[in-house]
């Protein structure tokens, strides 16, 4: 279990963005944090991985503090614009001494990423495949992925998602953040919302399709509209 | 497969199983795909589709031994079970369209007969 308690963030004088966030995701299961934009979605899964210092809170692993377990990748846009697909898998390789070459492979081959291509020059929608190759290419029992279905259209979407039903999920417990959940949510184990550095309202989400016959959709017009 | 988003995902894999069983697409015996595949086949949620399976084994669909594929129950009351239940389901919702607009039973009895057959008809000429 990835447990997260009382996370509090505040960016120099204004109002906090986070506010006391508590929330779990287990192993072996898709948790999917949805927030309105600017909600500190981002801002949640970047304090998990330490890469914010926050005002207060903490973050267990399976009972202990410590990052090891957890696969993050981040924003794409950061990396250097002549590194390419081939350049990030060796350094990748390199770095991690947990990096599973053959996961890594199989997945460029199944997106039909190439390693000549420069990742800034990459579209979108191969950007989240890249995005995604890096992820799972780590064997880590938690796996935090930032919005990975942003801007990207219907048919890649699909494409995407086929990994969230394959043998690739076997021993992960998911992470992702969300602002708009159309298409994935029969993909989603469980939801949680986050609303003004709160979390409002949490679900099961086959629970809330059989106990109160809504979608993810429906609760997140009652959550965010009221 | 395209699901309906405010009813369980499991349930509707389970009616999906249901219907082959019922028209004999999955006949009594047959080896069915492993948890891992349907999920992947279906485009589901792994634990969705334990979730499913395991309905199943509770409502004697089908039976599943330690280290060999699950199978379709051999027991042909659990089949006959499932086209009655599916048939009443069915026929309950027709019922309530009709009485919806209050057509008398003979009337619907009449049409049923016969745009039933003229339907296996047009499905026997394509």
């Amino acid at each position: 279990m990835l447990e997260v308690h009382g996370l509090k963030k505040r960016y120099g004088r204004k109002k906090p963005i986070l506010e006391g966030v508590s929330f779990s995701v287990r192993p072996d299961s898709i948790t999917c944090l949805i927030g309105l934009n600017g909600e500190g979605k981002s801002t949640i899964l970047k304090a998990i991985m330490g890469l914010v210092p926050v005002d207060a809170g903490t973050v267990l692993v399976d009972g202990e503090v410590s990052r090891e377990k957890i696969a993050f990748v981040p924003d794409l846009q950061t990396m250097p614009g002549y590194m390419t697909i081939g350049d990030a898998l060796l350094y990748m390789s390199d770095y991690y001494p947990d990096w599973n070459p053959k996961v890594a492979e199989e997945l460029m081959g199944l997106f039909k990423l190439l390693t000549t291509d420069k990742i800034l020059e990459l579209s979108k929608g191969n950007q989240a495949k890249f995005s995604l190759v890096l992820g799972f290419a780590l064997d880590r029992p938690y796996l935090l992925l930032d919005e990975p279905f942003a801007g990207i259209d219907l048919f890649t979407k699909e494409q995407i998602a086929w990994i969230f039903s394959s043998h690739y999920m076997e021993g992960r417990g998911i992470l992702m953040t969300t602002h708009e959940i159309i298409e994935i949510e029969h993909l989603i184990d469980r939801v949680v919302f986050l609303q003004d550095g709160r979390i409002i309202d949490e679900h099961d989400t086959e629970e809330m399709r059989e106990v109160y016959g809504k979608s993810v959709q429906d609760r997140m017009r009652e959550v965010y509209q009221r | 497969m395209q699901f309906d988003q405010r009813s369980p995902v499991y349930l509707q894999v389970v009616r999906w199983f249901k219907e082959q069983i019922a028209t004999e697409e999955l006949k009594c015996g047959q080896e069915i795909p492993s948890r891992r595949e349907i999920a992947a086949q279906l485009g589901i949620n792994p634990n969705t589709a334990q979730k499913a399976y395991k309905e199943m084994e509770d409502q004697h669909l089908i039976t599943t031994e330690r280290n060999v594929p699950s199978k379709i129950t051999m027991d042909q009351e659990v089949v006959k079970k499932v086209r009655t239940e599916m048939l009443d389901e069915a026929v309950a919702q027709f019922i309530e369209a009709v009485q919806a607009i209050q057509i008398p039973l003979g009337e619907v009895v009449t049409k049923v007969e016969t745009m039933y057959q003229s339907t296996e008809r047009r499905k026997i000429d394509a």
